[in-house]
């Protein structure tokens, strides 16, 4: 599915209270760059906290909605937690 | 503050909410922790509430709870890029009080059952989210849970802890009661609330003020992975989700939110949603695991109930969180009187959950899982079948009936050996529930 390249933020409709420190994190960036072909996060993701730049994977944890999903998939290498208390998706409906 | 309780619940969702009212009404002292700014902030389902399991903890809820609409028509589209067969039920009855079932909106719906569970007594704590769980020390090992530790550091002590707290199931796993759910047994939805005033929606899903439809859509709004996609009619707004197998979605390079958009331009759905603005977008699994994978439920001064105790069977969920809860705070309310809250005796929970009608549900649909991993496409291959042969039948040509009929066999023959596929078929038919 290419059409992921072309996505704008599904986000500008949510109301997000966003933390100053990141609730994911990776264990192993090594394991992104040798080892993980098709890198799932960047697409499993239903917010496309994740992506692949510069060789690198960027996480934009202010977009995440707290599916729990990247952890799911990828329970070797994402560090997932939920934002402290308060913060993160507020969802109105 | 008071840092000292009989029970603490964790997590307003359904379960929770419901096993706090349960424990106050019984007359034990309960904090309700809730991560979110509020109740419900931080849930999203389809959704419907189903009025008699819910009236289990509250009779004749509907009357003051928060609901969008009463729902008298389900319908099942099986989709196809130009074409759909529906199946469908409308009952009339259920447009009358007490009705069957209701769409809802979870920040409403929540935060007025977490206000129900204050009004008997319970002590609701919001924005708290709990981090650890805390063990009364011993010489040697941990003794039994007797608190929780929030993300500020502060401490909240009680003699039991349940934990409600939904499909991921941080907590769970940290006490060891639950094991990695692995990605076939989950599935994963994105939903857009579509604004779109209340006569339109009457007007476009025929029905009378106030009345509302759901519909389920197999088929096209996955491509070719197992899933669902749906739309809720709520009072002033349209709910339209999609979403499948963790595993699938990821084998087959989908993105969920990318299914959604282009679920979005299916012409049968462009013209429901049509001049509705989306107000918000929002994604949440569902543990899909069934008997196998239903962690411990209970060890010295714990108990799990809900989604992070896996209670799912088809389409339902937040009943079962309910009831769950429910069944969770009445063993702990009996381990008050004993003034006893070890495994042993918290053990009546499990007793009690083995012999409900939905752990039936549960274990007798425990091969579902193994059928959709063995059989990725099935969902895929079904529909093709269905809209292909309807679009034979329907066709008004030049051909006897028999022809028809078997032009339809062929087409079978062609998508799959036909012995394979009858069992197929019948297996499908047989697994394939709506969500
Ligand atoms: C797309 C979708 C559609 C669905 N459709 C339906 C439907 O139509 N009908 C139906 O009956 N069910 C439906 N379900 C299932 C239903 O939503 C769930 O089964 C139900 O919400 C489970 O209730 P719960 O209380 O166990 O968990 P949740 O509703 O997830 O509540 C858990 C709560 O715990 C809080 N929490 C989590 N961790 C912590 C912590 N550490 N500290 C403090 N708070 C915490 C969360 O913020 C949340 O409020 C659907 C689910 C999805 C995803
Ligand atoms: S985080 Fe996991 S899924 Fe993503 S690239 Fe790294 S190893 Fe792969
Ligand atoms: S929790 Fe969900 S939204 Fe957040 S990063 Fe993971 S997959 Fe994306």
């Amino acid at each position: 599915m290419d059409m992921i390249k072309e996505i704008r933020a599904p986000l500008e409709f949510n109301q997000h209270k966003v933390d100053r420190q990141s609730h994911i994190a990776i264990k192993d960036a090594g394991l992104c760059k040798k080892k993980c072909t098709l890198k799932p996060c960047t697409y499993i993701c239903p917010s496309q906290v994740y992506t692949w730049q510069n060789h690198s994977l960027r996480i934009d944890y202010a977009r995440c909605v707290e599916c729990g999903a990247c952890h799911a998939f990828c329970q070797e290498n994402i560090l997932l937690n939920y934002p402290r208390g308060g913060f993160g998706v507020e969802w109105r409906y | 503050m008071k840092d000292t309780y009989d029970a603490i619940v964790v997590g307003a969702g359904p379960a929770g909410c419901a096993a706090a009212y349960t424990l106050a009404a019984g007359g034990v002292s309960v904090a309700l922790l809730e991560r979110g700014s509020k109740p419900g902030s931080k849930n999203m389902f389809g959704g419907t509430i189903y009025r008699i399991p819910t009236e289990e903890i509250i009779p004749g809820f509907w009357q003051k709870a928060p609901l969008e609409r009463a729902v008298i028509s389900d319908q099942l589209w099986i989709m196809e890029q130009d074409s759909a067969v529906n199946i469908g039920f409308t009952g009339l009855k259920y447009s009358i009080p007490p009705y069957n079932k209701f769409t809802a909106i979870r920040t409403d719906f929540d935060s007025w059952f977490a206000q129900q569970a204050v009004k008997v007594g319970a002590r609701l704590y919001t924005k708290a989210l709990v981090k650890e769980l805390l063990y009364e020390k011993k010489l040697l090992g941990k003794g039994p849970i007797n608190g929780v530790k929030m993300d500020t550091g502060d401490k909240l002590y009680a003699n039991c802890v349940i934990l409600c707290e939904g499909v991921n199931a941080f907590l769970t796993k940290q006490a060891g009661l639950r094991s990695k759910i692995p990605p076939h047994a989950m599935t994963l939805y994105c939903k857009e609330v579509l604004e779109l005033p209340g006569h339109i929606i009457e007007e476009r899903f025929n029905l009378e003020k106030g009345l509302g439809a759901i519909m389920g859509m197999v088929g096209y709004p996955t491509a070719g992975a197992v899933g669902k996609g749906g739309i809720w009619t709520n009072k002033n707004s349209l709910s339209l989700m999609v979403g499948g197998y963790l595993d699938q979605l990821a084998q087959k390079k989908l993105s969920p939110y990318i299914l959604l958009q282009r679920l979005k331009q299916h012409p049968l759905v462009r013209k429901l949603i049509q001049g509705a603005k989306v107000i918000e977008y929002q994604a949440h699994m569902i543990p899909k695991g069934g008997y196998h994978f239903i962690p411990n439920l209970y060890s010295d001064g714990l108990l799990v109930a809900g989604d992070a105790a896996v209670m799912i069977s088809g389409r339902r969920g937040t009943d079962l969180a309910m009831l769950s809860g429910k069944y969770a705070a009445e063993a702990v309310i009996a381990a008050k009187a004993k003034e006893d809250f070890s495994a042993e005796t918290l053990r009546s929970y499990q007793v009690k959950l083995n012999n409900t009608f939905f752990m039936k549900d549960i274990k007798s649909s425990r091969n579902v899982l193994d059928y959709y991993k063995d059989h990725p496409d099935s969902d895929f291959l079904m529909s093709k079948f269905i809209n292909d042969a309807a679009y034979h039948y329907f066709t008004t040509g030049m051909q006897s009936e028999k022809k028809v009929l078997d032009n339809i066999t062929k087409e079978l023959t062609i998508l799959q050996l036909p012995l394979k596929s009858i069992k197929d078929i019948y297996a499908g038919l047989k697994y394939w529930g709506v969500f």
